[in-house]
């Protein structure tokens, strides 16, 4: 049992980005990065083994007053919603620095930036108080637009610049929703609060917010997510931002950062939607369903297979929002498995096009082939991951978009069927033409004297295949979570804390 | 009331002037005239201290023509704040510098000004502390006496005689419409009934303040003059005296013009919504960091205009009083954390200037010279990539708790339209704060590694812990804030 786990692992790695970003030479700089990352894996997972899976109440609670005279608290907890991700972000923050181990550019800069990026989402993940949450949601943005523009390729800047705008923007829309649900709502006391759940809850009572209002406070607050997930057609900033990025940026970019939005949508969209215009159920579904296709047939016409890659997470992240809008038990649950499950494969998916890009040179597909021969650990774990990522019975990406597909049918079977018909053939299709131009087949000439890369990157590749198949084959153990959230978001009413008696 | 009194409410004046008087004199003296930095250092804190340590009970003396009261003395903790780190910056700048008595002197005198402009519950008294201020500024625009010096203090100089000019027309309409000069009178004097001279008035006020503030259209000087003028100064014009303004304009128009309220609330909403968004639109084709850093703080000023909207559009309405003290809140906050970033930004903008002329470069404040700094100078990078990320609004700097405040504000007031507008002009205004730190942390290096004056990186430090403590430590602030605000309200 430790004490206050959320803010050690919240402040553990922002001091170890300050130590590292102090040290001198790359071999310090990763061991710091190594120690100050691994704490708080190891305390996650601590967490994880106390959580009480069965409970739909906040968990490890912190409560402080922060600015009481504006209502604002350092409030952080975990309930089924969170714990997930919180173990993910664990994970891939320290399986991103042992990839990242030969880092020979600023590595002090670099390993800081990967750290501060872990407190972005860790916080994101556990605030309770909208004003901390809108705080970690922005400071994300910090490390990643240095990652970009400073590790980046030809067009960083452009890239980097259009990332930190373009989401700041629907930051700034998503706040301007929060100031509205924070200046209607009155304590009992007559005070005002951040308080994420009180507002929530209190968005139900339509003689405090007229259906006009609350229609456009969820507009707001709904762009805001769907820009970060990213849902067509807000997703042009993602495939600069990846394509740019260097390997570790896109692996939390895409394995971290995207899951901010499919988290806001659980925890903030989904219990107000009841209340709002049934409309939205369907925009919803039918931008999720538009981005599973369009992301799919966008990852089947690209050269470059980091762009692939790209496009086929706006794919993925379309299931999320389609379970999200079927909001059924199944479906929700599904939507949020496929969140840790993307998260586990894009990091391997995006792992690959990183290090055929600095072995073999390039990523274009067509000046690519019969890497395999040469790099035959390499292929072994790629071609697991691009099987996971199209939905191979037992690994976790079928789990997940079979349990968002099964609970959707009895909502929104048209869309549905549309999906599975158009889609996952194409999702197939545009995996396996990759893996065979780029790893099978007769090895071109250029590529005779290739082997397989560092040990490093290998190990963290063949950790997160492994809990590829691990979830695959057991998806229980973090599903049941998931399940008791599901059923507490499509149940609701959502509990304020005090109503919880965890303050 | 007894001497002594008087000392207890204004002893950091009476210091700062003592201290500037004595500076001249030990000036014809010294030899060595690097300890007057110090002493004004040593003068500055102790004058803080007293500012704290003043009783805030809205006591007035003078016969009624000043006021201690919490806004005055946030004011002051402002004006003093901005000089210390100017100062600071100046034992570097100007050490062994042949006249840098004056550099201090004047400083000091300048700072004594805005004070008294803070304290002025007269429309007199308030005009000799903004002429103080003013003479004083008009000659530091151009203490290092090069050819750009001179303009800007030239042009400085002919921008600011007119609107003293025109403030003083105002002036004297109010005096002759009510027959007092007493800010409280001539807001019980029944304005509203006195056709449609208050108007112009109220007109020639807003113009001759606006000046100050750099609203726009009255902002045409603030660049030139920036860009212009020793970099410090500039640090000091931007941050200091610009608030000079909006406190002189808060006692006038929200105390003795109150009755005109639906008159400037309307003036205020154009002027706020044109003053951002031309001055970000501007900032982001320059080149010149200066003159980019110039716009953005004519755009700060729009943002600080909301809130006089917020205060003219709760009036009337259910929670009025609240309302309209969350807006002059934000207001007050977003005054107090300019105050750091500002200088903040300033005066790295100096650094690199002195930088650039010591590599015998051109044009000392192009952004080229910012390419590589964090690598070049890595305190410095770091101050002004946190500045600029504050004065973006991003999380957790004073910028954001200011800016967070003053546009909640606005969408409590109903001014959805205004707060969008905000909104979108701060996302405007990354791009070209961005465009900085790009050129400091992404571009190659053009020189090699420098030391970083003392002076400099002391100013820098001091600016860094303003903006980063008002970031983290709300609360202290947002109550000093609240509480100065209510100075105004009641």
């Amino acid at each position: 049992m430790i004490s206050n786990p959320i803010s050690l692992m919240i402040v553990i790695p922002l001091i170890a980005a300050v130590v590292a970003f102090m040290t001198k030479t790359r071999g310090q700089a990763r061991i710091v990065a190594l120690i100050g990352s691994l704490i708080p894996l190891a305390i996650s997972l601590q967490m994880f083994l106390e959580f009480d899976k069965t409970s739909k109440i906040m968990q490890f609670v912190e409560s402080y007053d922060w600015v009481p005279s504006l209502g604002v608290k350092y409030t952080v907890g975990v309930d089924g919603i969170g714990m997930p991700l919180v173990l993910l972000s664990t994970i891939v923050s320290i399986l991103v620095v042992v990839y990242a181990w030969g880092e020979n550019t600023k590595p002090n800069q670099f390993f800081a930036l990967l750290l501060l990026n872990e407190v972005g989402v860790i916080g994101v993940f556990t605030a309770l108080d909208f004003f901390l949450f809108y705080i970690f949601w922005e400071i994300v943005l910090i490390p990643m637009f240095f990652l970009i523009g400073i590790w980046g390729g030809p067009r960083k800047d452009y890239a980097a610049i259009k990332f930190f705008i373009y989401t700041h923007v629907a930051s700034l829309v998503m706040l301007l929703s929060i100031f509205a649900l924070y200046f209607t709502y009155r304590t009992p006391a007559g005070g005002r609060t951040f308080d994420m759940l009180t507002l929530i809850q209190a968005t139900s009572d339509s003689t405090l917010f007229s259906p006009m209002l609350l229609n456009l406070i969820f507009l707001g607050l709904l762009l805001g997510f769907l820009v970060k997930m990213p849902a067509v057609p807000f997703h042009t900033w993602l495939p600069d931002a990846h394509v740019e990025a260097p390997t570790a940026g896109s692996v939390i970019l895409a394995a971290l950062l995207l899951k901010m939005g499919g988290y806001g949508l659980f925890r903030v969209i989904m219990p107000i939607m009841p209340n709002v215009s049934d409309h939205y159920v369907t925009l919803m579904a039918i931008i999720g369903v538009v981005s599973i296709l369009y992301g799919a047939f966008l990852a089947l016409s690209q050269k470059d297979i980091k762009k692939m890659v790209a496009y086929s997470s706006v794919s993925h992240m379309g299931y999320v929002l389609l379970g999200a809008g079927a909001f059924t038990w199944l479906s929700v649950q599904g939507a949020m498995f496929q969140q840790f499950s993307h998260g586990l494969i894009t990091c391997v998916l995006f792992m690959s096009a990183g290090t055929i890009q600095h072995t073999a040179g390039t990523r274009i597909i067509s000046e690519l082939g019969g890497l395999a021969d040469r790099m035959p650990k390499f292929a072994v774990l790629m071609l697991m991951a691009f099987m996971a990522s199209l939905g191979l019975p037992g690994m976790c990406g079928f789990v997940a978009e079979l349990t968002v597909l099964t609970g959707s049918y009895e909502t929104l079977p048209v869309y549905t069927l549309i999906v599975i018909f158009g889609g996952i053939v194409v999702t197939a299709g545009y995996h396996l033409w990759a893996m065979q131009k780029v790893m099978f087949g007769p090895i071109l000439k250029k590529y005779l004297d290739l082997h397989d890369p560092h040990s490093y990157e290998l190990l963290s590749m063949s950790v997160l295949v492994l809990l590829m198949i691990y979830f695959g084959v057991n998806p229980a153990m973090v599903m049941d979570i998931m399940g008791v959230a599901a059923e507490q978001v499509i149940e609701g009413p959502v509990m304020t804390l005090a109503q919880m008696g965890v303050i | 009331m007894i001497f002594s009194d008087y000392l207890s409410l204004f002893g950091a004046e009476a210091l700062l002037t003592g201290l500037a008087l004595l500076i001249i004199v030990l000036g014809l003296f010294m030899k060595n005239k690097n300890l007057i930095g110090y002493l004004s250092v040593a003068g500055l804190a102790v004058s803080m201290y007293l500012v704290m340590a003043a009783d805030q009970t809205r006591d007035a003396v003078f016969y009624g023509t000043m006021q201690i009261d919490a806004l005055s003395q946030f004011f002051k903790l402002v004006f003093i704040a901005v000089t210390l780190i100017v100062v600071i910056a100046g034992l570097s700048r100007y050490k062994n510098h042949p006249g840098q008595d004056e550099f201090y002197t004047l400083l000091l005198l300048a700072t004594v000004g805005m004070m008294v402009v803070a304290s002025s519950m007269d429309l007199i008294s308030l005009f000799i502390g903004f002429e103080l201020a003013s003479l004083a500024t008009y000659a530091l625009a151009a203490f290092d006496r090069e050819k750009q010096n001179l303009e800007a203090a030239m042009k400085y100089f002919i921008f600011g005689s007119v609107s003293s000019a025109l403030m003083l027309f105002g002036f004297s309409l109010l005096y002759g419409l009510t027959g007092t000069t007493m800010i409280t009178e001539i807001a019980a004097a029944g304005l509203a009934d006195m056709g449609p001279v208050t108007l112009i008035a109220l007109l020639f006020v807003i113009a001759g303040f606006g000046f100050k503030m750099a609203l726009v259209p009255f902002h045409m000087w603030a660049p030139d003059t920036y860009t212009g003028a020793p970099t410090l100064v500039t640090a000091f014009l931007a941050a200091g005296s610009k608030k000079m303004g909006f406190v002189a304009a808060f006692k006038v128009l929200l105390i003795a013009m109150i009755a005109l309220r639906m008159e400037w609330y309307m003036a205020f909403a154009i002027l706020a919504a044109i003053t951002m968004t031309l001055g970000n639109l501007v900032a982001i084709w320059q080149n010149n960091v200066k003159r980019m850093l110039a716009y953005s703080s004519v755009a700060y000023a729009g943002y600080i205009a909301i809130a006089f909207v917020v205060v003219g559009a709760a009036a009337g309405q259910v929670d009025g009083f609240s309302i309209a003290a969350n807006g002059l809140a934000g207001g007050l906050l977003l005054i107090l954390g300019h105050a750091f970033m500002k200088t903040g930004v300033f005066v790295a903008a100096a650094v690199v200037a002195y930088m650039a002329l010591r590599d015998g470069k051109e044009n000392p404040d192009d952004i080229e010279h910012y390419a590589g700094l964090g690598h070049r100078a890595p305190i410095t990078a770091f101050c002004m990539l946190i500045c600029l990320f504050s004065l973006a609004g991003i999380p957790p700097t004073a910028g954001f708790v200011g800016k967070f405040v003053l546009f909640g504000s606005a969408i409590d007031a109903g001014l959805v339209w205004l707060a969008m507008l905000a909104i979108l002009n701060s996302a405007l205004s990354l791009y070209y704060y961005l465009r900085i730190i790009k050129y400091m942390y992404v571009n190659e290096p053009t020189g090699g590694k420098i030391s970083e004056p003392k002076g400099y990186v002391l100013a820098l430090v001091v600016a860094l812990a303003g903006v980063l403590g008002i970031g983290f430590f709300p609360q202290v602030f947002v109550d000093l804030a609240y509480r100065a605000a209510e100075v105004l309200l009641l």
